[in-house]
């Protein structure tokens, strides 16, 4: 069974599932286990495709990304050494292989396009009622003026499965110790961003007094 | 470096930020639906019978060849190797296509089937090891390759071409 250890909804180092869950859904894939497969997609799914993203690779590019990742991790899964850190194999897999992509844009392809904008007329998710309206547009906007460095960094974190910082080391080739202090750094110039476009959130009313 | 002490990283405020760029990134950039069927899919690509060759040279990756290329050249060398067998390609880009050029070290006869996204291509290497593909689409490929009939069979590490 499966054992979801989710302390709290926030993306404080919060993995869906401890490491040794993990590592028993790699083993049942060895053995056959198709339904296993999909619960290890459905965990990092999202987070192979937020490393696309950060590296700033087309939707068709991050789309090749992702299945090239997958198709590697099902030719690799009998030789994995360390089932329970799949997610740093995955990282790892998916960060080399946007730098190959990466490469290969520069001769031959436009560079990746950019980020897409928010649709406020589009249905929003269940997801998309958190963040609406103009603080979800000064957001967003004030997410791709960041620093590379924070905009790569935020956008990993904010795959959906919260990823682990191991994990999130793996995809940036970035100490994990480095990962909480640089989050709150690159969160605070996100407020100053917001802030400069006047729009205030719920994280800022509960600091200061409503303007 | 930061100096920052680490109840910086036990803000509270930042966690509910975070929670809303993740909200907006599940709203305004989801994984798409194909993506992840595509993800389900390569399941059933899994190697279970063959010996892996392992990517260990890719020239989209070499610095040196990088800086003394023209920029428009569209020509990506990659090598797989085996400890018996070493599988070269020469692939070129075209916008929506590629030619494959192949090389099987030490040279000699073989099958080779060449797997992407849209299925299979059977290709021979011929008596001097040499095969080639026209039109392969982008896309992910692997390819799977015996030297006899009845021969060892070797695939390659996939990449995205």
């Amino acid at each position: 069974m499966i054992v979801s250890l989710t302390g709290s909804m926030t993306g404080l180092r919060a993995s869906r599932r401890d490491p040794s869950a993990i590592g028993a859904l790699v083993r049942a894939a060895r053995e056959d286990d198709e339904g296993a497969w999909n619960e290890l997609v459905d965990e990092f799914a999202g987070l192979v495709w937020s490393i696309a993203r950060a590296y700033r690779l087309s939707a068709a590019d991050a789309a090749d990304l992702s299945q090239t990742t997958w198709l590697r991790l099902a030719e690799h899964l009998g030789r994995i050494r360390d089932p329970e850190r799949i997610g740093g194999w995955i990282a790892a897999t998916a960060r080399n292989e946007c730098l190959r992509l990466q490469r290969r844009s520069q001769y031959e392809l436009p560079f990746g396009d950019e980020l897409p904008e928010p649709d406020p007329a589009g249905v929003p998710s269940p997801e998309a009622r958190l963040v609406r309206g103009e603080r979800a547009d000064a957001l967003w906007k004030g997410f791709a003026e960041l620093p590379e460095r924070c905009r790569m960094l935020l956008r990993v974190l904010m795959a959906d499965e919260p990823p682990a910082y191991e994990d999130v080391g793996a995809a940036l080739d970035m100490p994990v110790g480095s990962i909480g202090p640089t989050r709150a750094r690159c969160l605070e110039r996100l407020r100053r961003l917001v802030a400069r476009r006047g729009i205030t959130g719920a994280d800022a009313d509960s600091l200061e007094a409503e303007t | 470096v930061s100096e920052q002490p680490p109840i910086h990283e036990l803000d509270p405020d930042d966690d509910v930020l975070m929670d809303e760029l993740r909200a907006l990134a599940a709203a305004n950039d989801p994984v798409p639906p194909h993506v992840l069927a595509a993800a389900r899919g390569s399941y059933t690509w899994r190697t279970i019978d063959a010996e892996l060759a392992g990517l260990v040279y890719d020239s989209a990756l070499d610095a040196e060849r990088l800086t003394a290329v023209r920029s428009q050249d569209t020509v990506r060398l990659l090598t797989f190797e085996t400890a018996e067998l070493a599988i070269e390609l020469e692939v070129t880009a075209a916008a929506e296509s590629r030619r494959i050029l192949g090389q099987l070290v030490p040279p000699g006869p073989g099958f080779v089937e060449l797997r992407h996204g849209g299925g299979l291509l059977e290709l021979e290497a011929d008596d001097l090891g040499r095969f080639d593909a026209e039109a392969v689409e982008p896309g992910p490929v692997s390819l799977r390759c015996r030297r006899e009939r009845e021969g060892a069979v070797v695939e390659t590490e996939w990449v995205t071409i």
